[in-house]
């Protein structure tokens, strides 16, 4: 009986003390799962310097030298301050003590040095193209000698593609790098990469270098970080709401009353990078008409579309920027925002009679146009209001839908399209050039503009100015042009959503800079 | 049996090159190009022209076909243009998730199919016939995207049996079994219903009734043996397509696999990726329809005698 007793006991004992090490082991096993954006499944590599498509965990292994913050400003991460020369021809950036990659390898000058050819011949050539060289002036000093001025050098700094790479691993990996391991210098190490599936990181217990936009200025609080891959949105809700993933990196606006009634789910914004928008093809019958541009484009109810397809969650867009950037902000007489009255009269003035099927006519011709679009529900619910919005001022409008990889090949045509509903997304005033410059007609100029007087803006915008100021106005008078001309009809701006497990991780308020990356994930918490 | 084996083997050649060159031509004549892909915001149209020569896609149709095929006959699939790996080792990644899931669907749709069919041809026109058929009906028409995320809500959100998706665990391999193969359960219990019926009517089995064989043992040992005859038929022709037909529920389901690789790959264009798998997927076609051919020989007696 005592013997019983005393076995009873020390089993006891076994099975508390078993279950305090569990909760323990629990306790400190700061796991935490992510899902990417489905945009960014299948993202090939984290290779920063010749990768073309990069996910978001590319900023958890790597630093750069400056981060951008949602107002534009630049904040120090490996450079700690930075200075251009009047005239745009030189910039100084002084590098942070301390820094070493994965690898044990010292950050400093030299790194610089062989960092910046590495860029040349490459997709990403154009980051680096304007700087002739890099001078070491001290062993945390470097000088960029620019062939010509690139005010935009900044904020090219600040994008994922001028992430640096540890160059010992970098020169031995060759074409691996990105592929079978990464190293880099960021808060997190790579363990595991099988694309599209996951990424797994782990915790770099020696990071003290985080930029002042985060306030955990240590080692992640996450110990093990797993990045999913998962393509259905749907899934992917499943997913947190059944506790399976804790954060979910993009929520398409469909989701948020369902996530928002789910009980431990927190649903967060931030402002978004993104812009829809309406190509005018300006070489196609009736457009070549500016005055057929200009109706189209004031046909355009962006408010209706924000509240009845988005609930309210975004922002119109009547520019062709988003409005975080500097160069939106152009006279706001020039800005496109609803107005049927002015579309029906400029309709009126060209001779544009309308008919009584309600599409207007001139000298025999309908009004009646093709407007194209690509699959997903988002783009076909637009599209099809947009179709009821131009009919209203008296345009027919055809709708056909393209798979989203042939769309392109089709625009290349030239002649095909005339309206199409079509979206980006960038954070820099440069995407002006790439969809309305004469070099790149068909796609991705899609409004086969060709504008002597825009062309020549470009080229001041683009290559013609010394500094960031300059940049700006450069870009602005370039906008005001492109908007002046009816070119297009810009319609919404979505925010940034993502959505979390409150339960189980612990996010700041307020996301720091123009995405959800590491400044942010370093602050997370594992509840 | 050898011989027909060869004859059958041989006849696979014509077949393979035949396949390889619509796979190819249906590759690159769908519009889009893996560069708009590669591409980056600024790059200039010499940019492009160069990639496009790094890849050969500069070349005529015919040539960049005859460097593919001469590669692909000695087991070189080239390397992905997005993905930057060697196709084979993608492949090779993938194909053991593809398999596993295939096997398992084909295992649980033929038993439960056979199950099913003999019962519902047992007591035909009886409710457990009606029932059965009514929901192999059920099975045959829901779409698998659906039916895959009806089987999450129930089983991973409600009762929180299985996960949600991926590939982490044994168990979350359970709801993309169950979504594959119950459009084959369907399936084989219609052809073993209706072969065990037809069989049923032979002279042989009225002897085998007046010999005094109890009914169960005609059933079971001599109908169904005779009935699953174009059931291995239909078996063989589904390992190729439910390899490729997994297509929808690795992407619901978030799963690694030849499905989701050619999901990736098709979106980008990228298009060594897409003719090795798309390849990968004929030749499991042929080999299962060999596979099924040998089965039948093996089987019937006068098949093999057909042969000789």
């Amino acid at each position: 009986m005592r013997f019983t007793s005393k076995t009873r006991l020390l089993a006891s004992s076994m099975l508390v003390s078993t279950s305090m090490l569990g909760l323990a082991v629990a306790a400190s096993a700061q796991e935490a799962t992510f899902v990417v954006s489905a945009q960014n499944v299948g993202t090939p590599s984290y290779n920063p310097i010749n990768g073309t498509q990069l996910n978001d965990a590319i900023t958890l292994i790597f630093d750069r030298m400056v981060i951008q913050d949602a107002d534009q400003t630049f904040h120090g991460q490996l450079a700690t301050e930075w200075e251009s020369t009047a005239d745009g021809m030189s910039w100084t950036f002084k590098l942070r003590p301390g820094v070493t990659f994965h690898d044990g390898e010292p950050f400093n000058a030299e790194t610089i040095v062989w960092w910046i050819p590495q860029f040349a011949d490459t997709e990403n050539a154009f980051m680096t193209a304007a700087i002739e060289s890099v001078e070491v002036i001290d062993d945390l000093t470097v000088r960029f000698v620019m062939k010509n001025p690139d005010p935009n050098l900044l904020s090219n700094m600040s994008s994922g593609f001028m992430s640096i790479p540890s160059p010992k691993a970098f020169d031995a990996l060759g074409d691996d790098f990105g592929v079978t391991d990464a190293v880099g210098s960021g808060p997190f190490r790579l363990e595991s990469f099988t694309v599209g599936q996951e990424t797994v990181l782990s915790a770099n217990e020696d990071y003290a270098w985080a930029s002042d936009l985060s306030e955990n200025q240590g080692a992640p609080h996450i110990k093990t970080l797993t990045f999913r891959e998962i393509s259905e949105d749907s899934t992917a809700f499943l997913e947190l709401s059944t506790g399976g993933v804790d954060l979910l990196y993009s929520v398409p606006t469909d989701f948020l009353p369902r996530l928002e009634a789910a009980a431990t789910v927190q649903v967060g914004t931030m402002p978004g990078t993104g812009l829809f928008y309406i190509p005018i093809n300006t070489t196609v019958e009736p457009f070549t008409d500016i005055k057929v541009r200009e109706a189209a484009a004031f046909a355009i109810n962006q408010k209706e579309i924000l509240d009845n397809l988005y609930g309210g969650v975004g922002s119109v867009a009547n520019t062709f920027l988003i409005d975080s950037l500097l160069a939106a902000n152009v006279d706001p007489a020039l800005r496109i925002s609803y107005d049927p009255d002015r579309s029906n009269a400029v309709l009126d003035d060209a001779g544009w009679v309308m008919g009584s099927d309600g599409v207007r006519e001139k000298d025999g011709t309908r009004l009646q146009v093709a407007l194209w679009t690509q699959n997903g529900t988002e783009f076909k619910r637009v599209t099809e209001v947009v179709q009821a919005q131009l009919k209203a001022v008296g345009i027919g409008a055809d709708i056909t839908v393209f798979d989203s990889a042939t769309i392109n090949d089709q625009y290349r045509k030239g002649t095909d399209h005339q309206l199409a509903v079509r979206s980006y997304s960038w954070a820099n005033a440069d995407i002006i050039d790439w969809f309305f410059s004469g070099q790149r007609l068909g796609y991705p100029n899609v409004s086969m503009w060709n504008d002597a007087k825009a062309e020549e803006m470009n080229l001041a915008a683009m290559s013609g100015s010394r500094t960031w100021e300059e940049r700006v106005a450069n870009f602005t008078a370039y906008h005001e042009y492109v908007l002046s001309q009816f070119v297009f009809a810009p319609i919404y701006q979505p925010v940034q959503i993502y959505a979390y497990d409150k339960e189980a991780i612990s996010v700041p308020e307020t996301i720091r800079g123009t995405r959800l990356q590491s400044q942010t994930v370093v602050d997370i918490t594992v509840n | 049996m050898i011989s027909f084996f060869l004859k059958r083997l041989l006849l696979l050649i014509p077949v393979f090159l035949a396949v390889s060159v619509v796979i190819f031509m249906i590759v690159h004549l769908v519009p889009g190009d893996p560069i708009d892909n590669l591409v980056q915001i600024n790059s200039s149209p010499e940019q492009k022209a160069a990639l496009a020569a790094r890849y050969g896609l500069d070349k005529p149709l015919y040539q960049q076909y005859a460097i593919w095929l001469g590669k692909a006959l000695t087991g070189d699939l080239g390397d992905a243009i997005i993905l930057r790996r060697p196709v084979s080792d993608l492949i090779a990644q993938n194909l053991p998730h593809s398999l596993s899931l295939g096997a398992l669907a084909l295992l649980f749709s033929t038993v439960v199919g056979i199950a099913a069919g003999v019962l519902a041809a047992i007591y035909k026109d009886s409710w457990i016939d009606r029932v059965t058929m009514t929901l192999i009906l059920l099975g045959s028409t829901v779409p698998s995207f659906w039916l895959g995320l009806l089987l999450i809500m129930l089983f991973a959100v409600q009762l929180g049996w299985f996960p949600v998706s991926g590939a982490r665990s044994w168990d979350a391999l359970i709801l993309p079994v169950l979504t594959i193969g119950l459009g084959g359960v369907a399936l084989v219990a219609r052809v073993t219903r209706v072969a065990m019926m037809e069989t049923a009517r032979k002279d042989f089995v009225m002897m085998l009734h007046a010999k005094g064989v109890p009914p169960w043992q005609i059933e079971l040992r001599h109908v169904l043996r005779h009935a699953l005859l174009p059931v291995v038929t239909i078996l063989s022709l589904r390992i190729g397509w439910i390899l490729g037909g997994a297509v929808t529920v690795e992407f619901v389901f978030a799963r690694p696999g030849l499905g989701s690789l050619l999901i990736t790959s098709l979106n980008q264009r990228d298009y060594p990726v897409v003719q090795g798998a798309l390849l990968m997927l004929a030749i499991a076609v042929m080999l299962g329809t060999l596979l099924g051919d040998i089965v039948q020989a093996a089987m019937d007696p006068r098949v093999r005698e057909r042969i000789k």
